[in-house]
């Protein structure tokens, strides 16, 4: 008898009833989670649509009419378009760039040994639990003496030498799992180091890559502080600082601000839907080594 | 085409579209023309935003050529006092910006990082200015940042809701605030708004302050926590939050829900300033004209004052160039003039400290005129918590509500509190 035999045959011992209880409070337990994760969201999509009276003053009912022109002054008020496309290019590159130092970085790492190997990784991954916030001044006088505050240039530079240390576990990880077997077949046919790394370990990486990726991308699609800090003119200000052209010291426009949130979410939910199987593939590389 | 070639295609058309983009922003200096920076929180929503525009857009046409002042819009006002803080840690002041003078910001005034105005004030310009504020802004007989605009905040009521419950006039003693206090909850309408949530717990804040000058009189500050007065103004505040005295959800509560439930009428009692008038004239017209002005009740030995502070200073980068020196003092002076005082005043509603006088033909907002009234009658003026005691207190504080409150804690275990942040 095998083992799926055994289970099977105990769980048919199972008497109905606490099949359905288990099976009740499974689904409780599930909807009940799925429904505080959406809450917040649902409330944000349904508030976008009300004036900021009724924010203010009944905010968990719906709306009485329905504001759609939140929406167009949520684009018209803060120029939202110019600040997307700053967003994305920002976005893109510094993930791009990022991408590119980690993987060679990791692919040494992880496919190459010598001596303080496990000390170097230990060191650039410890990055990730130092908050970025005790790295501002740093980061302010090195933009300011490279000249290039107030570029797009200084977010991109920041952002992907902020994501190195997540990039690198992330990459080092999954391409750890990859068989030395593979790199030595292709060494014998001929490869050097550069075509191991671009033409054998890259390709396969793609989930761990698709991973950091994405992790970079979002980080940099949501990033307030150093945005703030080393842009000052419109030209050179990402999406999220236009949400808080919604806001001054003493007041709030949350109707125009809730709608400018909703569409700048968008991107960033597109990315994970259309990369969520890599990305889980990616975290979870080598959790289920035999 | 194949996943390789649509990133590379991908990449190489977002670099073309970015080799624009990537070094946009900065600034270009002709020659011969002075360009000042100004990072301003008066950008966007703000109140005075259009008529700062103007102001600024009049001075670098009066200066074409010459002297250009760029305003870098810093809309969020804890990401701006992050980004100065920042800036001026790393040994680089903006050209021009402004910050609130507190304990903690007055080590701005340390080294040479602010111009010091005090020669320039000397000669007249100084006149402008109210000379109570002027004073509290020199320190070490240097005047490293002047006073602009000054925060004052009475308590709000709606007369409304208190001919409804049958209170003909503002309680001017605690007996008669708790009796008012009973009689707008028995017309289902909750006595106060109050919030712990924000950095600074403002309305609660307010309120606290209100009591504690009552009770320690307009030196308080001064003598620190050991003062009974702290206690005194904390059993009130405890007060406040029990019996149904204020809103269930005020722990926790931003300044939007406190200022909200007063908006909706909820409410009867609210502290903020006149910055608040425009918000409460858009979004609830009845509640605003039932709106009235009051000090708070006696509570300990002294009524009739206010709460009110040095809000905002303008300050300036200190500079060894002659000539940048004295563009600033120029933008600085047009800026502080008494024309543009007004200008800014009556468009956005601020009490300032700049004085000038408002002709006769212009007609004022009734409720800027009651906040005018109501500085004019002040017994004293007391400077809020924020204003008074270093950041860590003020975060502590709404820490330190929520605890006095939901753990029963005494009044003198919430000033302990509030002494172990300092």
């Amino acid at each position: 008898m095998d083992t799926n035999t055994v289970i099977k045959d105990s769980l048919n011992e199972t008497p109905f009833a606490i099949v359905v209880v288990a099976n009740l409070l499974k689904w409780v337990l599930l909807i009940g989670y799925l429904s505080i994760a959406l809450f917040p969201m649902l409330w944000l999509g349904v508030s976008s649509f009300k004036t900021n009276f009724e924010i203010e003053t009944s905010p968990f009912a719906l709306p009485a009419v329905w504001q759609f022109q939140n929406y167009v002054s949520a684009i018209s008020v803060s120029g939202l378009h110019q600040f997307f496309f700053n967003s994305i290019i920002v976005a893109a590159i510094a993930t791009s760039f990022n991408l590119l130092v980690t993987s060679m970085g990791s692919f040494v790492i992880a496919r190459e040994k010598f001596a303080m190997r496990k000390t170097l990784f230990t060191i650039i991954t410890a990055g990730v639990l130092i908050p970025i916030v005790s790295f501002m001044v740093p980061y302010y006088t090195l933009i300011t003496r490279l000249g290039i505050y107030d570029t797009l240039l200084a977010l991109i530079i920041t952002y992907a030498a902020i994501n190195i240390p997540i990039s690198t576990f992330l990459i080092s990880s999954f391409m750890t799992s990859i068989p030395k077997e593979l790199e030595d077949s292709a060494e014998i046919d001929g490869c050097s180091f550069v075509q191991r790394y671009w033409n054998i370990i890259m390709p396969l990486s793609r989930p761990g890559l698709v991973t950091a990726g994405t992790f970079s991308f979002i980080y940099c699609w949501n990033e307030f502080i150093y945005a703030l800090l080393l842009t000052s003119s419109r030209s050179a200000r990402t999406v999220q600082l236009a949400i808080r052209f919604f806001t001054s010291q003493f007041r709030t426009d949350y109707a125009g601000m809730f709608a400018a949130i909703v569409l700048t979410m968008i991107p960033t939910i597109a990315v994970y839907i259309f990369f969520h199987d890599k990305i889980i593939s990616g975290l979870t590389a080598g959790a289920v080594k035999g | 085409m194949s996943t390789k070639r649509s990133i590379v295609f991908f990449v190489v058309v977002a670099l073309l579209f970015a080799s624009t983009s990537l070094f946009a922003g900065g600034r270009a200096e002709t020659t011969g023309e002075i360009v000042l920076t100004w990072p301003s929180i008066w950008v966007g929503q703000d109140s005075k935003a259009d008529v700062m525009e103007e102001i600024v857009a009049e001075f670098n046409e009066m200066h074409a050529g010459s002297i250009r002042v760029i305003v870098e819009p810093q809309p969020d006002y804890d990401g701006y006092e992050d980004t100065i803080r920042t800036r001026l840690a790393a040994g680089q002041a903006p050209d021009i910006f402004t910050f609130k003078l507190s304990p903690t910001t007055a080590a701005y005034y340390g080294g040479n990082l602010l111009m010091d105005f005090s020669a320039e004030l000397a000669q007249g310009w100084g006149d402008n200015f109210n000379q109570g504020n002027l004073q509290a802004s020199t320190i070490g007989g240097a005047t490293k940042s002047l006073p602009y605009e000054i925060g004052f905040t009475p308590i709000w009521y709606n007369q409304d809701i208190f001919n409804e419950a049958g209170i003909d006039r503002f309680p001017e003693t605690m007996d008669e605030f708790w009796e008012a206090a009973d009689k707008l909850k028995a017309i289902g309408v909750v006595p106060t708004s109050q919030m712990t949530g924000g950095t600074n717990s403002w309305t609660s804040m307010l309120w606290y302050t209100h009591f504690l000058g009552s009770f320690g009189g307009p030196d308080v500050w001064e003598r620190g926590f050991d003062d009974p007065a702290f206690e005194q103004a904390a059993a009130v505040l405890k007060r406040l939050y029990q019996d149904g005295n204020t809103t269930r959800d005020a722990i926790g509560a931003d300044a939007g829900v406190s200022g909200g439930h007063y908006q909706a009428g909820r409410t009867a009692m609210f502290i903020n300033g006149a910055w608040y008038i425009g918000n409460i004239r858009d979004n609830s017209p009845e509640v605003y004209r039932a709106t009235q002005l009051a000090p708070a009740p006696k509570a300990g030995n002294y009524h009739g004052h206010q709460v009110g502070w040095l809000h905002t200073n303008l300050a300036a980068a200190h500079t060894n160039d002659p000539a940048r020196r004295e563009a600033v003092i120029k933008f600085m002076q047009h800026l502080t003039s008494p024309e543009n005082a007004r200008r800014v005043s009556l468009a956005a509603g601020s009490l300032l400290a700049v004085e000038f006088e408002i002709p006769a033909d212009v007609e004022l907002d009734p409720l800027q005129q009651q906040f005018i009234q109501a500085g004019n009658e002040a017994e004293f003026l007391i400077d809020h918590m924020e204003a008074s005691m270093p950041v860590d207190v003020v975060y502590e504080l709404g820490q330190a509500i929520g605890a006095m409150v939901l753990q029963d804690l005494s009044p003198a275990e919430f000033v302990d509190m509030l002494r172990a942040a300092q």
